[in-house]
């Protein structure tokens, strides 16, 4: 660590802000960097491609509820100091707490799947096969969490993921249409038709997550911030999920001007790669796969930690790294677990990699609303919350989120083709 | 036996077999008993008469396998809580516990009645798997399976006495629990403090002395120092690490951000802070890094009894923790010779001591590594090396056996782990 420190001392000025201000930077920019993660890219890829800036709309409503819900998210963690889970247990019990956990996992499973999978398709893209590099990651992965300096690592892969800005520079020098992109981005549009209905809870899905909900919460409460300094929290939760989601609109917008018009629907890493053509050119499939595996094995080393601690903390099982395996078999077990289970998963031969991304994104979003229900009714209520329960403006917002996912859901359950 | 949850909720009968309401909540007594009493249920009317009230044990005919009242209903004298209640519902089903015998924090499944006497009593704790398949309704299949795989299904109970509830609303109850938890080993004493949830674990540190604080976070990885000092106000983090041995406090100071150790640092004593900063000057894996400047020494050519007394009075001798060896020194602090405390104590008090005084002790420089520090240790069988200043040659400090083989330890990697986790 300190060496690192001292290496970052030496750097030019402006590197060293960049570096200053990453490390300052909490649990806001790690959840906004994974709205970015592999199953992230690939979803608004293939939205952006299929359907153009009409997806925008969408975008920005998302990225009002990604604010007020992570928000919520950390003001419960800052307030009562204590994870979701156990929230969750000591006011409902034990049956919703294993229907609200179960849920969680199986979200949690399907994101961390698509996260190898991410990893598959961009390392396939460069030519290595799948079977050497998601067994490699997952070792990868499991060492750097168990073992190694995490906290450097998590740097790293933050500045790996700044490859994602490429988008932003793509979109901009493609010259879109700004006036109809803007035009878009407020007009809302609809279609009953069930791949856009797919589409929509993907894109939600893969933004708004139940781990983001539980990773913020566990966070702020792990730090143990001030209620007086809150408003410092705040603001990096709010940046942070207003930060995500413009590179996400960036992304639907440089895809939808460089393939949508073109006819290209992205259904794999080579077609997803093709948008940043303009700016990288014979690059781009490097620049893609970077951003793929940083933010991948970001949420991948997150990912199934976050999920078996949160499962350990609701019944009450030993858990953190600071016990020794033997100490808490059931917490290390579902660590594994979790990861050998995503990395077979994404080895069966012949499986689709886009498609199970986007698959694991609408399971996300189909089983948000439990969790989502729960944190409305925990964050409410006083005897939790003290003065510090939601606004009701924050309570429309959130509800009616909720309400369209579930609407959502049910309309893609119903339709002919669903 | 008898479970709360299996009273959660039930209805309640009177003695004519009238339906009084649902139980809401049990209340016991005397918590810092072991067997702490019932004293009163809370009942939740039916929907006509709306309202809770509370019933007082001694109207209670029964609580299994029905809840019944051996009064009819309005001959029922409402029972006024006193405020020393414990509501076992509402404060200690599903919250986490300290298991003071597993030295772990635990969470209740399910909290264990007995009929002890003429009373209900609470006996026991259930934090195991049985309690959380009970709460589920799936106790009976779990047992199936046990028989069917032929073993006996432990229950995972805990006695009351064993166990120590934590609220930090309420500084009655945590007394009783910090006199369980006061009990425990200094290192398991800090990882439950860190397992605890933020404000749990600062109000439970209200209680504790900076002396037992310091020795709890000695004993912890470096993880978890930083974990439990950040829950400090900084005033009593400083006076905590005053109390702590230099060579911890540095180290546990050098995992901190730089603002907040120099903010430590100043409020400090000074001859306290000026001793950690002279540790914090070397790297964390030297030898300088883990040594301790708080060692025996003192001056060459005094006789065994001289030698002795001079200890008793020395203030560095008082503070050393181990004593394994005294390190004799000449007026410039340089290091002329080593003797053990045991060959000391064995001489008569006029002898002269030099037969026992090694002349040419093994040293270390303060920039050796720890590893090389480690295995000097284990070459030479010693306890503890002295630490050499490689310009002036004066004496800085010493390395004891258990900082040195630290990092060979797998405890060390802990050092390196996630904050949040």
């Amino acid at each position: 660590m300190k060496t690192l420190m001292k290496r970052f001392l030496k750097a030019p000025a402006w590197l060293q802000r960049i570096l200053f201000y990453l490390s300052i930077l909490g649990p806001g920019l790690i959840t906004a960097s994974a709205d970015n993660d592999a199953p992230g890219i690939a979803t608004y890829s293939m939205a952006g491609s299929t359907y153009g800036y009409r997806f925008l709309w969408l975008v920005v409503v998302i990225t009002v509820g990604e604010i007020v819900i992570q928000e919520m998210a950390a003001r419960m963690g800052a307030v009562t100091g204590k994870g979701t889970a156990d929230l969750i247990r000591e006011r409902f019990g034990v049956r919703v707490t294993a229907f609200a956990m179960l849920c969680l996992l199986l979200a949690n499973v399907g994101t961390t799947i698509a996260q190898f999978a991410g990893v598959a398709a961009g390392t396939e893209l460069l030519g290595v096969s799948r079977y050497i590099t998601v067994p490699v990651a997952a070792l990868l992965v499991g060492f750097l969490v168990l073992r190694g300096s995490y906290d450097n690592v998590e740097k790293v892969l933050l500045v790996l993921c700044l490859a994602a800005l490429s988008y932003v520079v793509t979109a901009i020098m493609v010259r879109p249409p700004w006036g109809e992109v803007l035009r878009q981005a407020v007009t809302p549009s609809f279609s009953r038709e069930p791949n856009y209905i797919f589409a929509v809870l993907a894109t939600i899905g893969t933004t708004i997550t139940p781990w983001g909900i539980v990773y913020m919460q566990a966070s702020v409460a792990d730090k143990g911030v001030e209620l007086e300094r809150y408003r410092f929290t705040r603001l990096d939760v709010m940046f942070g999920a207003a930060w995500g989601n413009v590179v996400s609109a960036f992304i639907v917008i440089s895809t939808a001007a460089t393939l949508f018009i073109y006819g290209i629907n992205v259904e794999t890493a080579e077609q997803a790669a093709m948008a940043l053509e303009p700016l990288a050119g014979a690059g781009a499939r490097y620049l893609f796969t970077t951003g793929l595996l940083g933010a991948s094995l970001l949420a991948a080393s997150v990912l199934p930690l976050s999920t078996a601690y949160a499962i350990c903390e609701a019944f009450g099982w030993e858990r953190g790294l600071d016990h020794r395996s033997r100490e808490a078999p059931l917490f290390y077990g579902l660590y594994v677990g979790i990861i050998v289970l995503s990395v077979i998963v994404v080895l069966i031969p012949g499986i689709p990699l886009f498609p199970i991304m986007w698959l694991s994104q609408a399971v996300n979003a189909i089983l948000l609303p439990v969790l989502l229900v729960l944190v409305l009714k925990l964050v409410n209520s006083r005897r939790v919350m003290g003065d510090w329960v939601n606004r009701r403006w924050q309570n429309i917002l959130a509800w009616a989120l909720t309400g369209l996912i579930a609407l959502v859901t049910v309309v893609l359950l119903t339709s002919p083709l669903g | 036996m008898l479970y709360v949850s299996q009273m959660q909720n039930r209805q309640v009968w009177d003695a004519w077999g009238n339906s009084v309401g649902r139980c809401a909540d049990v209340l016991i007594g005397a918590v810092d008993r072991n067997f702490p009493p019932v004293k009163a249920l809370l009942l939740r009317g039916d929907a006509r008469d709306n309202g809770d009230r509370f019933i007082p044990a001694s109207c209670v005919s029964s609580l299994y396998p029905s809840i019944t009242l051996n009064v009819p209903q309005d001959k029922c004298p409402a029972y006024s809580p006193t405020g020393d209640e414990l509501r076992l519902l509402d404060r200690v089903l599903d919250r986490q516990i300290v298991d003071t015998e597993g030295r772990r924090v635990v969470r209740v499944n399910d909290l264990q009645l007995a009929r002890v006497g003429d009373q209900y009593c609470l006996t026991g704790v259930d934090v195991g798997g049985r309690g959380l398949l009970r709460r589920l309704g799936l106790e009976g299949l779990g047992q199936a399976l046990a028989r069917l795989l032929g073993r006996s299904w432990k229950t995972g109970v805990i006695p009351w006495e064993d166990v120590a509830p934590l609220h930090q609303e309420d500084p009655l109850r945590l007394r009783v629990s910090h006199d369980r938890i006061v009990q425990l080993p200094p290192a398991d004493l800090a990882a439950i403090l860190n397992d605890l949830d933020h404000h749990t674990s600062a109000a439970l540190m209200e209680t504790l002395s900076n002396e037992m604080l310091a020795d709890a976070l000695e004993e912890s990885p470096a993880e978890v120092q930083v974990a439990v000092l950040s829950h400090l106000e900084p005033e009593r983090a400083a006076d905590i690490l005053e109390e702590m041995d230099p060579d911890e406090a540095a180290d546990l100071l050098a995992d901190l951000p730089e603002q907040t150790s120099e903010q430590l640092l100043s409020l400090m004593e000074d001859d306290e802070a000026a001793e950690v900063r002279s540790l914090l000057a070397y790297p964390e894996d030297s030898a300088g890094g883990i040594m301790t400047t708080e060692f025996a020494h003192a001056p060459i050519g005094l006789r065994a009894g001289e030698l002795l007394d001079y200890l008793r009075r020395s203030e560095d001798a008082r503070d050393d923790e181990a004593m394994y060896y005294i390190y004799l020194v000449d007026e410039y602090h340089h290091l002329r010779g080593v003797i053990s405390l045991r060959d000391l104590v064995m001489a008569t008090p006029d002898a002269d001591l030099t037969p026992w005084i090694d002349l040419d002790p093994v040293t270390v420089d303060p920039y050796t590594p720890q590893e090389e520090v480690a295995y000097t240790v284990a070459k030479y069988d010693l306890l503890a090396v002295p630490v050499i200043d490689p310009e002036t040659n004066a004496l800085l400090g010493i390395v004891t056996v258990d900082d040195a083989v630290d990092t060979v330890l797998p405890t060390a990697w802990k050092k390196r782990l996630p904050r949040f986790f």
